[in-house]
């Protein structure tokens, strides 16, 4: 074998390898689309295919009878199941229903029912409906805009501020920033609603929306370290021409920070559609203003007997931020690429 | 007349930086000193809302409840083997699959980057109930497995003994972040460093032992971190899958589920205060060891 | 504790506006007394029932002009947790409901005592069933006012009795059961034991009782206690409590330890019950009730099951609760709605229950599929339920059934409630999940755990 041939086995070896990671990495997005086609009959049922599927069924005389492959006389034949016993069966068949029941001996529930394709688009409507899709996905993409606006006014400021400019206790305050990235919320969690309520926020997304716009310790970090592999000499050729330290920030570092401020906005944005707890405790009791999420758990709670309602408010509840990032994919991937490096 | 104009200078830059840190000086402290300061208070004194009894100090009570709280211990106890499982594998998996994304035989790097960064966008309780849908008894995986000859396949989520790594598959779909982050680091990474590895003769093997992995500590050592914070955090997927039940058998009770449940279901203010402190404490101390452990592994190229 | 939170709260306040320049919303000084309605700590969730609340809602709030009612919709799920958390920031709702015993046990002392009210508006207590406002009398407060009782039954699917060629279980209290072959026996725990076992049937056909039967391919199971929670099984069995009667001594009832030792060998030594890991199987559907899966032949279940029975196919039916040692009880769930005392318009809340339990009780009974409190309505409910379901069911059974009501109820306040609720959750989700233990043991390691808890001031 020449090195060249070993080269493309390789090759292509590894990259079977890698695709079928990725694949069983994937697989639980397809269970996902198929079980959310699922009837409820098939669900109920033992060993069922893995297409979405219906037991084939036939009425007779106003009442419905299950279809089965019965083998008889040698051949496997179609008939529904009229009468259930456990020694004997009596069945009917579908295209002949006059010429009255063959009685099948032995244990009806080791024959297979006879299955007919059936995926329920339905379910889809049904779940659209009951979850109101349109109104939880508002409010999700309004929370997400308004937050991520917030976050990144504030935090571009508070990083221009700790990279920039020399004050009295700069380090403290930088240490005490990074360090509340290790602050468990749930030490601040009981005060904090307690003021909300006090100030009637609560049921409200204002303690949602209001912290945003104070900063947050990863955003202002990654920013921070952003502006300071910015020449100096820039701001200041900035600042001899007279610009002012916020003309300096939006002339200067804002044009050249952009993929590290997209990067922020990606971040946020996907935090904020993902976040869940925060809107679970604000919210709880105001249905309208919940987003996704929420939604999402409390229909899970709802209709967990309905699995195939579950997967398919699954899917769309998904579909936005994956339809999101297959359009901006590359925006994701270079931004976190960018940032990701920096410590 | 120098000195006068450095220090009307230096104030004036002084005065802009704090301005523009304000913002978060002032969140700082209404949403973060205040209320944890606050937290703090409310641990000495008996704040619970079940009990019916005037407020007032309790001193240490609360402290020595905590150590005699068979429950909190079995709580941390269920939240260090999740971490022991879990840690390793969100450190290591994402260095090796990027590893092996960024190899010269792998070809579609782009799309596998982008597949295996896909489901990170995904929002949890999605991703909790599809998975949820993948580990019950009658789902692909063990149909997987018992297809593969798997006999007994484990029941993910209602085996005390198997829920743990149940909840860990679940968790990897957020790996994506991870494995973009080690593409980038191995991006920077000289190739002069390789070649030089080369031309001392060095297997592949060795260069990921002296080349890529010295090279890569700074990017492992931050996912290490961030992992650990987490970690300690962790209860929302078993919330939601089992509305912070603990089941099965506990074994899903995790310390801030435990936490959770003192503050929201038995309304014990002071006791959950106390809770939330352990955890605060305990995070501070790990992360503090591992930054000094860091010094011995990780390798900064050039110091700032 | 409030004038704490006041405190703390004037800090973060002066630092929240300080840095915001926001106002806070005005208190909102309208004419009109504004009550907030909290649901779902029980019923009510369901779409269709949030719609039949919103429209007695509409129709109180136009009916006069003091009384503006706003309906809070919490899932069940986290409705306890979200009403706790409430109550601590001194948001407090002024009604809540519908809400049974054990919802209301959760927030032992945080219920307005209605009597005082009850006699000063003239509240006539007569058309009730005697004695069933003392479902809702606390010690010496009465917390609520009758509205819905719901007595269990046993469901059965008839058709599997048919296939196995065994008689249907009976459905008078106080019949015996006939087997095929004549004999007759008690209609107790033993006998439906063995009736499960004929009724749990494999891949293959064969019963729990045959050869060669493989209890790893179980496709249709004899029987589903009620599985949601420990207390009800046992009082499924005969009435009790975990307390001794001093509020401070556990005892685990002998009639409960023997339910629990029923549940736990039917699922790991007989088979006839599912398994945790089976329950949660689609097939057996998901965390509903299995029975309505129509893979299980009997199960015990509240009245407000006929929600979801509809799946179980259309050949079910209601049977005689089986007796235990000779006495019959059939747990019975009895909801109403309460006002907080937090409320701070009691004598407004109290006027908008009267409406919810009077004039709008019918509808919303019907909504939520329980059985008026008040006997003359009784009739007309079953008569409306019936047109359900295509199928004949003996709705006598559940009326019936009141009789043998659980006393005390297995949902009555015990100390540290919501902390021994959590005990007694993992070990039924631990006796669920782990085949083998020794139950003896797991029995007095409960008793301990329990009473630790209680122990603790």
């Amino acid at each position: 074998m020449t090195p060249y041939a070993a080269r493309r086995i390789r090759t292509a070896l590894m990259t079977i390898v890698m695709f079928g990671i990725v694949v069983a990495f994937l697989s639980p997005l397809v269970q996902m689309t198929l079980s959310s086609l699922k009837s409820e009959r098939q669900v109920s049922q033992a060993h069922a295919p893995l297409l979405p599927s219906d037991p084939r069924t036939f009425t007779h005389e106003g009442r419905q009878y299950d279809v089965y492959r019965v083998p008889l006389d040698g051949a496997v034949r179609e008939l529904a199941l009229v009468k259930k016993g456990r020694a004997e069966s009596e069945f009917l068949d579908p295209a002949a229903p006059e010429r009255g029941t063959v009685v099948w001996r032995g244990s009806w529930r080791t024959l297979e029912p006879s299955w007919v394709l059936a995926p329920q688009w339905s379910n889809y409507a049904a779940v659209w409906r009951l979850i109101d899709f349109p109104r939880l996905l508002l409010n999700t993409i309004t929370l997400a805009v308004i937050s991520t606006i917030g976050t990144v006014l504030s935090c571009t400021l508070v990083a221009y501020g700790f990279a920039r400019f020399r004050f009295p206790g700069r380090g403290p305050l930088f240490t005490l920033l990074i360090a509340t990235i290790f602050l468990p919320t749930a030490v601040t969690l009981i005060p904090t609603y307690t003021i909300f309520v006090q100030i009637g926020w609560v049921g409200t997304w204002l303690p949602l929306l209001v912290p945003t716009f104070f900063a947050n310790a990863y955003s202002v970090f990654l920013l921070r370290q952003y502006f300071l592999t910015i020449p100096r000499e820039m701001d200041e050729a900035a600042s001899i021409d007279g610009a002012g330290p916020l003309r300096t920030l939006r002339s200067v570092i804002v044009p050249q920070a952009w993929p590290a401020i997209t990067a922020v906005i990606l971040f946020n944005f996907v935090y904020t559609w993902n976040d869940y707890f925060t809107p679970l405790v604000y919210l709880s009791g105001r249905p309208e203003l919940q987003p996704l999420q929420v939604g999402l758990a409390a229909f899970n709670g709802l209709y967990s007997t309905k699995p195939a309602y579950i997967q398919a408010g699954a899917m769309m509840t998904i579909a936005v931020p994956v339809i999101l990032f297959i359009c901006f994919q590359r925006t994701f991937v270079r931004g976190i690429m960018s940032t990701g490096v920096e410590k | 007349m120098r000195s006068e104009t450095t220090s009307w200078v230096a104030r004036r830059e002084a005065r802009y930086g704090l301005l523009f840190v304000l913002p978060w000086i002032i969140g700082f402290l209404a949403f973060t000193a205040v209320p944890m300061a606050a937290t703090f208070v409310f641990t000495f004194l008996n704040i619970s809302l079940t009990e019916r009894e005037p407020l007032m100090f309790v001193g240490l009570a609360n402290y020595q409840r905590l150590f005699a709280d068979r429950q909190a211990w079995a709580s941390l106890w269920v939240t260090a083997r999740f971490a022991l499982l879990w840690l390793p594998l969100v450190v290591v998996l994402p260095f090796l699959l990027a590893v092996a994304v960024n190899s010269r035989y792998v070809r579609g790097t782009g799309l596998l980057r982008v597949l295996l960064f896909m489901p990170y966008v995904v929002p949890f309780v999605a991703s909790a109930l599809i998975w949820q849908n993948m580990l019950v008894d009658d789902g692909w995986i063990n149909t997987a497995l018992r297809v593969l000859g798997v006999g007994d396949a484990p029941s993910w989520l209602s085996d005390p003994s198997w829920v743990i790594p149940g909840l860990v598959m679940i968790g990897l779909w957020g790996l994506g972040s991870g494995i973009i982050i080690n593409l980038a680091g191995l991006r920077g990474i000289p190739t002069e460093l390789y070649d030089a590895a080369r031309l001392d003769g060095a297997g592949w093997w060795r260069q990921l032992w002296h080349v890529t992995v010295p090279m890569m500590s700074p990017v492992i050592f931050y996912t290490m971190i961030l992992a650990v914070v987490e970690v300690m955090q962790y209860f929302l997927i078993p919330l939601v899958l089992f509305d912070g039940s603990g089941d099965p058998g506990g074994a899903t009770r995790f310390f801030n589920l435990y936490l959770y449940q003192t503050f929201f279901t038995y309304q014990e203010m002071s006791y959950g205060s106390t809770l939330a402190w352990l955890l605060f404490v305990i995070t501070l101390v790990v992360t503090l060891v591992l930054f000094r452990l860091s010094r011995h592994w990780v390798h900064y190229t050039s110091e700032r | 504790m409030n004038r704490l939170w006041h405190t703390l709260a004037a800090i973060l306040l002066a630092t929240t506006l300080a840095a915001c320049g926001a106002d806070a919303p005005p208190g909102g000084d309208d004419a009109a007394v504004e009550l907030r309605w909290y649901c779902c700590l029980g019923t009510g969730e369901q779409a269709e029932q949030v719609k039949a609340q919103q429209k007695v809602i509409e129709r109180f709030n136009a009916s006069q002009r003091r009384i503006k009612v706003k309906l809070e919709v919490v899932t069940y799920d986290s409705a306890r947790d979200t009403l706790a958390t409430q109550i601590a920031s001194g948001n407090v709702p002024d009604l809540a409901g519908p809400v049974g015993v054990g919802g209301a046990a959760a927030f032992h002392g945080q219920w307005l005592d209605l009597a005082p009210l009850i006699k000063s508006s003239g509240f006539d207590l007569s058309p009730y069933a005697k004695g069933s406002a003392d479902l809702y009398r606390i010690g010496s407060v009465q917390e609520g006012v009758p509205f819905a009782i719901y007595p269990s039954t046993l469901y059965y699917k008839a058709d599997m009795f048919e296939e196995a060629g065994l008689a249907e279980p009976p459905h008078k209290y106080g019949e015996k059961y006939t087997w095929p072959d004549g004999r007759q026996s008690e209609w107790n725990y033993d006998t439906l034991r063995e009736l499960a076992l004929k009724l749990t049937v494999d891949k293959n056909g064969k019963d729990a009782t045959q050869e060669g039967f493989d209890p790893g391919q179980i496709v249709q199971y004899g029987f589903e206690p009620a599985r949601d929670d420990l207390r009800y099984q046992g009082a499924a069995f005969a009435a009790g409590s975990l307390d001794t009667g001093d509020g401070k001594t556990v005892k685990i009832p002998d009639a409960w330890a023997d339910s629990w030792r029923f549940f736990y060998d039917g699922m790991w030594k007989d088979r006839f019950i599912m398994t945790g890991p089976v329950f949660q199987t689609e097939q057996f559907n998901g965390d509903g009730a299995a029975f309505f899966s129509g893979h299980v032949a009997m199960s015990v279940n509240f009245l407000w099951s006929t929600y979801g029975v509809a799946g179980a196919g259309d050949d079910w039916d209601l049977a005689a609760m089986p007796s235990y040692k000779g006495r019959t009880t059939s747990p019975t769930s009895a909801d109403t709605f309460r006002i907080l005392a937090g409320s701070k318009h009691p004598a407004e809340a109290f006027e908008f229950l009267s409406y919810l339990v009077g004039p709008a009780s019918q509808e919303l009974l019907s909504a939520y599929g329980a059985m008026p409190a008040r006997t003359a309505d009784q009739d007309a409910f079953f008569a409306k339920l019936a047109g359900q379901f295509p199928n004949k069911v003996d709705w006598q059974v559940a009326k019936d059934s009141v009789a043998f009501a659980d006393n005390p109820h297995s949902e009555s306040y015990t100390p540290k409630y919501n902390q021994t609720l959590t005990i007694l959750g993992t070990y039924r989700s631990r006796w669920m999940t782990q085949g083998g233990l020794d139950m003896n043991a797991q029995l007095k390691a409960m008793r301990e755990e329990i009473q630790d808890v209680w122990n603790r001031s």
